[in-house]
């Protein structure tokens, strides 16, 4: 029954958020209100028409399809590093209560460190490189994957644990069918977390040791004075996220936590 | 015969982790189940019977005493001792089948065996037709089934039941007790249940062994003299046999929670 209602609920054609589109509609009309009578706007608040011109522009020279590549391969990158080495990193620590407990505030203070704080250590280790911009944010995506991680390892109810054990499962048996797939739900949100901050880490990074990707767009656009290449890679910058977090990660976390708590209900 | 659980002046102290107090949860604990036996542990709550059956489960260390499980000393949990626990314990991810087949698998039982004891197991416990269900789509009554079914199925030496059917309604529960009569028989397990309902106890025990208020020892044997194959309940309610042990139970139990009250 459950099931059929849940196929049907996908079946059905995604409804236009028209609401959404006019709340946008509404931004961008006072954004070019503000733009009209502001003197020289082109300099601090150029109007949407300019920032298109740019759009135009960099989409014609090829510059922007390939910075917004390099930031998302970036991303991905790191998003992937991120969970190969935090779901186990979590598991680990969260199997042993006193370790986890010990753990905590360590790994609470190492992402309140997440993103830019810890640029410029990382760029007196390895300079102005592209392994700087990838360590910060693979750092960034890292904790919030831990973090998660571990609660959820934690969250599994222990009963579970000890079922197994007295049916003689080994320790990596009891991480395998137990922990795992216990803490599957918090590894989905760990991940989408850690892919959120890592794409702002990633911005401030390109900006500060970048030679090309969104970051490094805006930043650079900054010294020639060319306000509508900084708004539209904000605009770049902010949609992509809002799209990537619309279309991919939310629905992925909602489909793992969703079917999952129904099993697990 | 040998008996195949010895308990030996078993003791177990603990700081409880909430009040902080010092604990003496048993107290010189002595018992002996027979091969083939079903024993029913009773006593007020709070006299540590579950921490009793932590013990031999292997989850608990004691704090003194000895067990011997089939002539071999309790070092911490195996599959010699199965276990179906009060809260539901058997895993929300995985279906009917797969979690009865847990115990196999992590034995290394071959698939095809696997499946075979499987669907043996399901038609024990009555399950049939419900393999690939999930556990939330399943009654209270049938996820016991399912984990009395993991635990059989895995072939223990001994069955440890701590107040399995607890939590499942009156009219379930009544049910359940009949067929776990019935599977006790033909399975011929040893079996060590704890429940705190004196019916229950009367009800499925070859004897009753009734404990003491805590610190938990035992207080005193009673024998329930009826053949297995004739406990039902409709038959049993209007026994005298049955109905004076039970009120036995009874009394020696209600001694023990008035105690506790002074």
């Amino acid at each position: 029954m459950k099931t059929d209602v849940a196929a049907a609920a996908r079946r059905r054609p995604p409804r236009i958020p028209w609401g959404m589109f006019a709340a946008a509609a509404v931004a961008v009309g006072l954004w070019d209100a503000i733009s009209q009578v502001l003197p020289q706007a082109n300099l601090y608040l150029p109007s949407p028409g300019a920032v298109w011109a740019a759009l135009l522009e960099l989409l014609a020279k090829g510059i922007l399809p390939d910075y917004m590549a390099e930031s998302l391969r970036r991303v991905v990158l790191a998003t992937t590093i991120g969970l190969a080495v935090g779901v186990p990193l979590g598991i680990l620590i969260g199997i042993n209560s006193k370790v986890a407990e010990c753990c905590y505030p360590l790994l609470n203070f190492f992402q309140s460190l997440g993103g830019i704080a810890i640029l410029p250590l990382v760029i007196v280790w390895f300079g102005f490189t592209e392994k700087t911009i990838l360590v910060a944010i693979n750092y960034t995506v890292l904790f919030p994957v831990v973090f998660n991680v571990l609660v959820g390892v934690r969250s599994v109810p222990r009963i579970y644990v000890n079922a197994l054990r007295t049916l003689g499962a080994s320790r990596l048996r009891i991480v395998r069918d137990v922990l795992l797939p216990g803490a599957l739900p918090h590894v989905a949100t760990g991940a989408r977390l850690g892919m959120a901050y890592g794409w702002r880490a990633l911005i401030a990074a390109e900006m500060l040791v970048g030679a090309n990707g969104l970051g490094f767009m805006i930043f650079n656009a900054q010294s020639f004075f060319l306000t509508n290449r900084i708004i539209l890679g904000m605009l770049v910058i902010g949609t992509l996220w809002v799209l990537i977090d619309r279309f991919v990660l939310r629905p992925l976390e909602a489909d793992t936590i969703q079917r999952w708590g129904l099993v697990q209900r | 015969m040998e008996a195949k659980i010895v308990v030996r002046d078993l003791v177990h102290e603990y700081d409880d982790e909430y009040t902080g107090q010092h604990v003496r949860a048993l107290d010189g604990l002595s018992l002996e189940v027979a091969d083939g036996e079903f024993v029913a542990v009773v006593g007020p709550s709070g006299c540590g019977k579950t921490t009793l059956l932590n013990i031999l489960a292997g989850l608990v260390r004691p704090t003194g005493g000895r067990i011997l499980v089939d002539g071999r000393e309790v070092k911490g949990p195996g599959p010699d001792r199965g276990v179906v626990f009060q809260e539901l314990a058997i895993l929300p991810w995985r279906t009917v089948a797969r979690n009865i087949g847990h115990g196999l698998e992590i034995q290394g039982v071959e698939r095809g065996e696997r499946e075979r004891r499987v669907r043996q197991f399901i038609e024990l416990v009555g399950l049939e037709g419900f393999d690939n269900k999930y556990p939330h789509e399943l009654s209270g009554g049938m996820k016991q089934r399912v984990a009395l079914a993991r635990t059989l199925a895995a072939n223990p030496v001994v069955m440890l039941m701590d107040e399995p059917f607890a939590a499942v309604d009156a009219q379930t529960r009544i049910t359940l007790q009949e067929e776990l009569n019935r599977i006790a028989i033909a399975t011929r397990k040893t079996i060590l249940f704890i429940t705190h309902n004196v019916e229950e106890a009367a009800f499925l025990g070859d004897r009753c062994f009734i404990l003491t208020r805590r610190p938990g020892r035992l207080k005193r044997v009673v024998e329930i003299p009826i053949r297995r194959e004739r406990r039902q309940w409709k038959a049993l309610t209007t026994d005298p046999e049955f109905t004076a042990r039970r009120e036995e139970i009874l009394t020696l139990v209600r001694e023990e929670v008035r105690g506790g009250e002074d």
